[in-house]
């Protein structure tokens, strides 16, 4: 029992992973064309990037559902001052208001002490209501080739959206493992008040964290608004909030803070994202999939807690 | 500071609505008219009745983001049975896969221990896909008319939910305040495991919570989907956050075990004169988003201070 909770923690998702592409290959020839492959671990980025932050969010003790939101928010004033500003200067704007967004969060949380998903729900709606006034709920449009590309551009044959996700999640593990700033989300996480007498600055760690789910969203909704060439202040990000908590929580994050798995978050986004586009394949009602990730959620909550159980950690 | 915190526990709610009613009575020459105040009142009603289950739910440490989602499942099984079993009975089974829905979530939350948050998105997800799949992606108008009466008719001048409203805050007050059951959610609410020792079935009690707030849910639904005829799988997107903004505004404490129903009444009719205000302004329906979440905003700020001096008083060794 033990021996199979260790190896499900380290190998549990990827064996997942491939048991699903595999009975989605045999089940649908367009799903096994390698261009499928490619262009939905492409796509697993949106899901995959964003997941990173929140990684750190739950690890810390808490929850941001407003980060569907915030990208529908930052990605509409980001898009809108293209051709004031250029699309470099404006992407770089989406991620700077993406981090804004979140720091706010971070302030309104750590201040507030309030627990954090309430606040967040809070300003999901104060983001997405600004959003709609802002665009008086019309889609901005992306037109600059620079900003489109980056969804369809490849380097060396790979395309940008994997090397840019491959490159958040490095930076992000070297920043968890590395850096004192992931020991003391850890210890932040793992029991506030003892992080606090050792003098950790909690609220300085709980307000970057919420920064850095910002900055994480941020780059993901460059990403998003770059494939559908428009951000749309009712759409954007709609339901995002679900699907990356999803992927965190299958990805092994324990619920109660101070355990995270970045690497595990990496395999449910690229569950998640093939389940999603080999249901579409197969020409499931696209409603089951609403039902499919509700459970796929449910699910992982209890395997985490089976796993803990198991190995004797704490858990939920 | 404590005592104004107390004081604004009890009567807060109780000046938003007065300074609301003062700028409203200045702002349209409608506002001093019984028509419009009943008007109000009944707009609402939704929230408010939602509100008793939530309220019950926060007392428990709990709290449930499906009840949009229950609502939309409601609304698609009364358009779907009331051609075949008639209104009454179509009723009857609606809020009984309502409630059924509630009991799912409590059975996840209390025999499984997955927590509230993760429970109540994951099961709105699936409620969500399950009335759409059911309603077929579409809406379905209702053709018998007779069962508009339940929410647009009116008794003795009085439109018919304000009496919805009114029936069940007097059933769960007395559920409440008054029953053993109110008692072991308000202590599920503030020490779960001392009432555990204690003999007291928790599982049960949580199951009671969230089978409840799902009916409260289920009840809404009947009424709007009775003023519209229509089935709507995508009803009520953003509910959730009026039903939590009127619970907490209302003075129930988020730390569990302190209910105050005559708060979320009253700041059900508080977010509802937002409404009609927003309407007289002519603004767009985005502005009403914003301006629950402001307020929700707000009410957790005064929560926040609340929380902080209370606990700067118990360090103090003050009673409060």
């Amino acid at each position: 029992m033990v021996w199979a909770a260790n190896r499900w923690e380290n190998f549990g998702l990827p064996f997942l992973v491939a048991i699903l592409l595999l009975v989605f290959s045999l089940l649908s020839s367009p799903f096994r064309s390698s261009y499928s492959l490619v262009s939905n671990l492409s796509f697993s980025s949106l899901v995959g990037i964003g997941s990173i932050g929140m990684v750190f969010c739950i690890m810390s003790g808490d929850f941001d559902i407003s980060i569907g939101s915030m990208s529908a928010l930052a990605g509409v004033l980001g898009a809108s001052m293209v051709t004031r500003i250029g699309s470099p200067a404006a992407m770089l704007l989406t991620i700077a208001l993406a981090s804004l967004f979140g720091f706010v969060n971070g302030v309104f949380v750590t201040k507030l002490r309030i627990p954090a998903f309430i606040t967040t729900l809070g300003m999901q709606f104060v983001y997405r209501a600004l959003a709609y006034i802002y665009t008086t709920n019309t889609p901005v449009y992306i037109e600059d080739k620079l900003w489109l590309s980056i969804g369809s551009g490849s380097v060396l044959g790979i395309p940008f959206p994997i090397l840019l996700m491959a490159l958040c999640f490095a930076a992000a593990l070297y920043v968890l493992r590395k850096t004192p700033f992931g020991r003391y989300v850890i210890a932040v996480g793992t029991n506030k008040n003892a992080a606090m007498l050792s003098g950790i600055n909690v609220d300085f760690v709980k307000m970057a964290v919420f920064t850095l789910v910002g900055f994480f969203v941020g780059i993901a909704t460059v990403v998003t608004a770059s494939y559908l060439g428009s951000v749309n202040p009712g759409q954007t990000g709609q339901g995002y909030e679900f699907r990356v908590i999803t992927i965190v929580v299958l990805g092994g994050t324990a619920l109660t803070g101070g355990n995270g798995n970045l690497l595990g978050a990496f395999f449910a986004a690229l569950f998640i994202t093939y389940m999603e586009t080999g249901l579409g394949m197969l020409q499931v009602n696209s409603y089951w999939q609403y039902v499919a990730t509700g459970f796929v959620l449910i699910f992982a909550v209890g395997i985490n807690r089976v796993k803990s159980a198991v190995l004797g950690q704490r858990d939920t | 500071m404590i005592r104004f915190l107390k004081l604004y526990e009890k009567f807060g709610i109780f000046i938003f609505i007065f300074a609301g009613a003062v700028f409203l009575a200045f702002a349209s020459p409608n506002f001093l008219k019984l028509d419009t105040i009943l008007n109000i009142i009944a707009q609402g009603s939704y929230a408010a009745v939602v509100g008793y289950g939530m309220t019950m739910a926060v007392t428990s440490g709990g709290f449930d983001l499906s009840v949009e989602s229950v609502m939309a499942l409601t609304s698609v099984f009364l358009s779907i049975l009331i051609p075949v079993i008639g209104i009454p009975l179509a009723i009857i089974v609606s809020l009984m896969v309502a409630t059924s829905a509630g009991v799912v979530n409590g059975l996840i939350i209390s025999k499984l221990k997955v927590n509230p948050l993760i429970t109540t998105l994951g099961m709105s997800t699936i409620v969500k896909g399950i009335a759409l799949l059911v309603a077929g992606g579409k809406m379905i108008v209702i053709l018998q008319k007779q069962f508009m009466s339940i929410g647009t008719g009116k008794l003795l001048g009085i439109p018919n939910p304000i009496y919805v409203m009114v029936i069940f805050f007097a059933i769960f007050y007395l559920v409440v305040y008054r029953s053993s059951f109110g008692r072991h959610v308000a202590a599920v609410g503030s020490n779960e495991s001392a009432v555990k020792i204690s003999g007291v079935n928790v599982d049960a009690v949580k199951i009671g919570v969230y089978a409840l707030v799902a009916l409260t849910a289920g009840l809404a639904s009947v009424v709007r989907t009775s003023q519209a005829l229509i089935g709507m799988p995508s009803m009520a997107a953003g509910f959730v956050l009026v039903v939590l903004t009127v619970t907490i505004l209302g003075g129930t404490s988020l730390t569990g075990g302190r209910a105050n129903l005559w708060g979320t009444l009253l700041a059900a009719l508080f977010v509802s004169m937002i409404y009609y205000g927003l309407n007289l302004l002519n603004l767009q329906i985005f502005y009403q988003m914003l301006a629950v979440g402001t307020v929700l905003m707000l009410a957790l700020f005064i929560e926040g201070l609340r929380l902080r001096y209370l606990k700067a008083a118990k360090a103090k060794g003050i009673k409060v």
